[in-house]
């Protein structure tokens, strides 16, 4: 996808769980464009909809209505769901997520965690060496280790490794710093604002830490599944 | 250098399944030890079936004969006579002969005559010796299998001396040159020869030439038993039809004999197959058991493995091959241990059988390992079903949704 061409265009997309016969609107008709190269955060309170948004916008989850275009394509316009095999092709040639947990393998070394993805899938662009991944975040003295012999902030570039291997056009980051301190929160924060500026990659952050939400070219706002600010 | 080794660097589904089994290491052993103890009971008992069957019939093929002929009513046993004390023997006329080899089926024949004499210097009461008249002409060559220990046959038709069988030997404390004395008859033979150990009833037999035998005990003209040689594409059971026209005999079939056997003895391998099949079952269900535990507590990781961009299908894989790893390597141990312990499980069995032929009762070799590790192999795919369907059902957003909002 080129530099400031649409990588999502979200419009309408609502989403609603049925809870025996109450029903829970968690997005509520939200519309939203996101431009190749493009650093989002999405902050509100417990509740607002923003996980169950990303994971709409990530192809985790289909939307209940509304529609979704990735990178121009149409992959989902309200009238059916797609089916788990559709959602896991789209995910693997356009999506990288990062977690609150880690969801390290812990039998794997910090290199074979890494090269997981490569185990069911590789694009054909995916050439980087994952070395040099490793050495932009700081783990290249720590590839032979395994996840139990990482610190919390390392596991989580460990993660964020793994999800950059198979070069993701959009890298989904849903409370990335929620199990770490400050200081390491920031330290993963300043890892995806180098990623989107050194590389262009297209970033949506999940977030309660308003100073991490503050490093994002634009943070949108959630209450009540619906866009409150921007 | 680095760039190029990490690059060569490689993981594949089979490898994660192989490391995930390192995991849990304690429930991953337990596991492997029941489908190994599962996989011993039944590469033994396929052996078994096998050897049992095996060694009946070589040792009714080493008998010579097919069928047997003998007056109605007369025990065929050496022991079966022994235990009677020597009483019930009935008698048929030579004439008998003539009707039997009238039939095309018969190859030879060799007749016999069983005598059993009190011999009050037997043990410490005294006991019952077996006598056995047989025709020098015709039963060596029937029974060319025997082994000397000592000496050889008598070639006389008629004549004084005996061929000792390898118990009867060591009873007697009789050796080739000795002489072996029938108190009743007072009758002295010379030990001519002594047969090397068969495993039958010939080891306790003693074998002396049938006309003097009849002479001795005033049974001239009279046998107890006829052995025939069936011609080998002859229909034995037309032959046995045929011979049950002929008066005052009964036929013996060592077909039947075996049947008999084979039948005493399903009973017990019924019991035995049962308990292996019980076994089997519970190696099954700690196998679903522990793979199933150990998908419920990755649940999450599975979810995340599938975000990365893996199908169903590769859940389902790699989920399977840890099933297959784990019996595939719990039954190579098994086998292992039937090929080890086939010494011990003969011993086993001979102690927990009523009757066992001679040879080898348990016979484990290549193809039996093969069959066995097949057998396990397939239930490792069977029992690995369940557990792999319901992983590659699991779906991503159901395990991050923990995360909340």
């Amino acid at each position: 996808m080129s530099a400031k061409a649409p990588a999502l265009e979200a419009r309408g997309l609502t989403k609603i769980y049925k809870r025996g016969a109450e029903e829970i609107v968690a997005v509520d008709g939200v519309s939203l464009d996101v431009r190749c190269g493009e650093f989002i955060s999405f902050i509100g309170p417990s509740g607002s909809g923003k996980t169950t948004l990303i994971n709409i916008l990530g192809c985790l989850d289909n939307a209940t209505s509304g529609s979704l275009k990735i990178g121009g394509r149409t992959v989902f316009d309200g009238a059916k769901s797609l089916s788990e095999s559709e959602l896991t092709r789209i995910r693997r040639v356009v999506f990288g997520y990062i977690f609150q947990k880690f969801y390290l393998i812990p039998t794997l070394t910090v290199m074979e965690n890494v090269l997981l993805p490569f185990a069911f899938y590789r694009k054909e662009e995916a050439r980087t060496d994952p070395m040099d991944i490793l050495r932009f975040l700081g783990l290249d003295k720590r590839v032979g280790h395994r996840p139990s012999e990482l610190s919390g902030g390392e596991m989580q570039r460990v993660a964020i490794a793994r999800a950059l291997v198979n070069k993701p056009e959009i890298l989904l980051a849903d409370e990335p710093t929620g199990n770490l301190d400050s200081k390491r929160s920031l330290e993963i924060g300043e890892v995806l604002r180098s990623l989107n500026e050194r590389d262009g990659l297209t970033v949506l952050l999940v977030t309660h830490n308003p100073a991490l939400a503050a490093i994002a070219h634009r943070t949108v706002s959630l209450r009540d599944g619906k866009i409150a600010e921007g | 250098m680095k760039r190029e080794n990490s690059m060569n660097e490689r993981i594949n589904i089979y490898q994660v399944a192989f490391k995930n089994l390192l995991r849990k290491k304690t429930r991953t052993l337990l596991t492997i030890l029941g489908i190994w103890l599962s996989a011993w009971v039944l590469t033994s008992l396929l052996g078994f079936n096998r050897g049992y069957e095996s060694a009946l019939n070589k040792d009714i093929d080493n008998m010579g004969f097919q069928v047997l002929l003998t007056a109605k009513g007369c025990p065929y046993e050496a022991a079966t006579l022994m235990l009677k004390g020597g009483t019930g023997l009935r008698y048929m006329p030579e004439a008998v002969f003539a009707d039997i080899l009238k039939h095309p089926e018969v190859e030879k024949i060799t007749p016999m005559l069983m005598q059993a004499v009190f011999d009050p210097n037997k043990g410490e009461s005294g006991g019952i010796s077996a006598y056995l008249g047989i025709d020098p002409g015709t039963y060596p060559a029937m029974k060319s299998f025997l082994k000397f220990k000592q000496g050889g046959w008598f070639k006389e038709k008629e004549t004084h001396q005996a061929v000792l069988g390898y118990e009867a030997a060591e009873l007697e404390q009789r050796e080739v040159g000795d002489k072996i004395l029938i108190p009743e008859k007072n009758i002295e033979y010379s030990v001519v020869g002594i047969l090397a150990r068969s495993g039958t009833q010939d080891d306790g037999t003693i074998f002396v030439p049938i006309r003097t035998l009849q002479k001795d005990f005033a049974q001239e003209g009279k046998v107890t038993a006829v052995a025939i040689k069936v011609r080998k594409e002859a229909n034995i059971t037309t032959l046995e039809n045929k011979l049950y026209d002929l008066p005052d005999v009964q036929v013996v079939s060592m077909a039947q004999v075996k049947t008999t056997i084979m039948s005493l003895v399903s009973t017990a391998k019924v019991m035995v197959f049962s308990i292996a099949l019980i076994a089997i079952l519970i190696a099954v269900l700690g196998v679903v058991n522990t793979i199933l535990m150990s998908v419920f507590e990755r649940f999450q990781e599975i979810g995340i493995i599938k975000s990365m961009g893996a199908m169903p299908w590769d859940v389902f894989r790699m989920i399977w091959t840890e099933t297959v790893v784990l019996c595939v390597i719990g039954g190579a141990a098994g086998i292992g241990l039937s090929f080890a312990l086939s010494k011990l499980t003969d011993l086993l069995i001979r102690r927990l059988l009523p009757y066992t032929p001679t040879g080898s009762l348990v016979i484990v070799n290549g193809s039996l390992a093969l069959t066995t590790l097949g057998i396990v192999l397939a239930i490792g795919l069977l029992s690995g079903l369940y557990p792999a369907w319901r992983a590659s059902r699991v779906r991503p957003l159901e395990s991050i949704r923990s995360e909340g909002d």
